[in-house]
């Protein structure tokens, strides 16, 4: 079984602050291997140790996501290219890009998060399968392979539906798919010293969507806090309003 | 103008369909008969997965030239976004809860986690949308009702199990009382509950509560990646306030928050707020509902 599994980094964005006209401020803040990347990162890993076979991780980012790819060795990941030369974040450019790569890599399985963090946007699963012609599973919280098919189980809106699917296919997991392990000291040494293959990226690109605004959400809280055991009636009162 | 509409799911093909409706002409495909919110044609289909699916809503939109193609970003919708906006080679712009048309397409949607909003001037033709946000509006007339039959998938269905609905839908409560880490277990939701009767609103949890703990059903779950919730109070106990979380609760009216650290992001965005032991305010709220 090989396996492909793609790894997203992003900033971290617990620490993002607003400056004073409550604009984001990315400059410099702490990066971090998108939590969504960590469950693909797992899967992969499981399957290959029910199953054996090989893991290749690749990344679409910077220069810097070499971080990103150790933490993926240390879990277990054997080998991984990273793809640079782009700082934005466009699902059809990086569809195109990452299918490029994946054609030359073996797989039979591709795996990645159902949704990356920061935009939610969902949109890359479809679109791998549908550039490499592959079969789609989408919010996987069980994989299974059977003679030469894949049982997953995919968390719906209202319902848990196992599918079965021919490979190759690619399979988006869900958060509960999965708890990522955290690397002994041991694995995490190996892993520094591993190769990482860097590629350029080929991007034909232009700009067809002009950023108008990315400000917080203006804050129209009152934002009255009660402390020292005060505000009990005042909450009570609100409450009878409006009950 | 004209759009094709698409979702796997009534409730959320009617907000799309309201939302539109009169700012242009709207198909739907779904897999109910949306009928009465102002669409002129709903192609009701059944057995749709994201290949049949992406298969009919080309064929149709290469026959009927829409301007737009707006998809609920449900799970299967965003699958089906993704392999259209490949086939067609457009681009999508992905999760928006707000759409005005000038010259150009303006678009709001979240960021960062929802930390930020990105208001984008987009030249785009496909459009995801995220669940819950409008409100669904009946008209008198009614659309017409096609249904389709779609080609054999490739994807076989082994088995399904559906997921209890557990009691109403928080998307549509007027009062929430929220649970977060802070309940500490499952067991202290019965004491928190006399306050969910005695405001008649209906329970809901954040993300740890609802998938990692399971205290509560996962459609009990607010937040990004759960329900966007616009209720008339939002209680919030024992939430600290995830950006995930609170772009789940943005459109909600009045947001009350206890919590026993002061410093807990929740009390930036709530209206009114308690540091202190949830154990002991809620049981006096409550006391003094009753008199």
């Amino acid at each position: 079984m090989d396996i492909i599994v793609l790894i997203k980094q992003t900033v971290d964005m617990d620490q993002i602050k607003l400056n004073d006209s409550n604009e984001a401020m990315t400059e410099n803040l702490p990066l971090k291997t998108d939590i969504l990347s960590k469950n693909a990162i797992e899967a992969a890993v499981q399957l290959k140790e029910k199953y054996g076979g090989n893991v290749t991780g690749i990344i679409f980012g910077t220069e810097k996501a070499t971080s990103s790819m150790k933490e993926a060795y240390a879990m277990g990941v054997d080998d991984g290219y990273i793809i640079k030369g782009y700082e934005k974040s466009d699902p059809l450019i990086t569809s195109k890009v990452l299918s490029d790569k994946i054609k030359t890599v073996k797989n039979d399985l591709i795996i990645l998060g159902n949704q990356s963090s920061d935009s939610y946007s969902g949109l890359l699963q479809g679109l791998l399968a549908s550039e490499l012609n592959v079969s789609l599973l989408s919010n996987a919280i069980k994989i299974e392979i059977n003679n030469g098919n894949v049982d997953v189980t995919t968390e719906s809106e209202n319902k848990d539906i196992i599918m079965e699917s021919p490979l190759p296919a690619i399979i988006s997991v869900a958060q509960e798919i999965n708890e990522p392990r955290l690397p002994n000291v041991m694995k995490i040494m190996a892993a520094g010293k591993k190769n990482i293959n860097i590629e350029d990226a080929d991007i034909k690109y232009e700009d067809d969507d002009k950023t108008l605004s990315n400000k917080a959400p203006e804050n129209k809280r009152k934002k009255i806090v009660y402390e020292d055991n005060n505000g009990i009636d005042e909450i009570a009162k609100i409450l009878r309003v409006v009950k | 103008m004209k759009c094709l509409v698409f979702s796997d799911n009534g409730d959320n093909a009617g907000e799309i369909i309201s939302y539109f409706y009169k700012k242009m002409d709207i198909d739907v495909i779904c897999n109910d008969s949306v009928i009465d919110y102002g669409a002129d044609s709903v192609y009701k289909y059944s057995n749709g997965f994201s290949d049949n699916l992406s298969e009919y809503l080309l064929e149709m939109y290469n026959k009927n030239k829409y301007d737009y193609i707006i998809i609920s970003s449900t799970n299967l919708g965003r699958q089906i976004a993704g392999i259209i906006s490949d086939k067609l080679n457009e681009k999508c712009m992905p999760e928006i809860f707000s759409f005005e048309k000038n010259d150009k397409i303006v678009t709001k949607r979240f960021f960062y986690g929802g930390k930020t909003v990105l208001e984008e001037e987009t030249g785009f033709k496909i459009f995801t949308i995220s669940p819950g946000i409008f409100e669904t509006k009946k008209i008198d007339k009614k659309s017409n009702l096609i249904e389709v039959k779609l080609n054999s998938s490739k994807y076989k269905i082994l088995s399904e199990k559906q997921k209890s609905a557990s009691g109403n839908d928080i998307t549509k409560a007027k009062i929430i009382v929220s649970i977060g880490r802070g309940l500490g277990s499952k067991e202290n939701i019965e004491k928190i509950m006399p306050l969910v009767d005695a405001l008649h609103g209906e329970i809901a949890g954040s993300r740890p509560v609802c998938l990692d703990y399971k205290w509560l059903p996962e459609d009990k779950q607010v937040g990004l990646s759960g329900k966007k919730v616009k209720p008339d109070l939002y209680i919030a106990l024992g939430i600290s306030g995830q950006i995930q979380h609170l772009a789940g609760i943005r459109n909600a009216k009045t947001i009350i928050a206890i919590n026993k650290d002061k410093n807990a992001p929740i009390f930036e965005e709530c209206d009114y707020g308690i540091v202190g032991d949830l154990f002991s305010i809620v049981p006096e709220l409550v006391e003094k509902l009753k008199k």
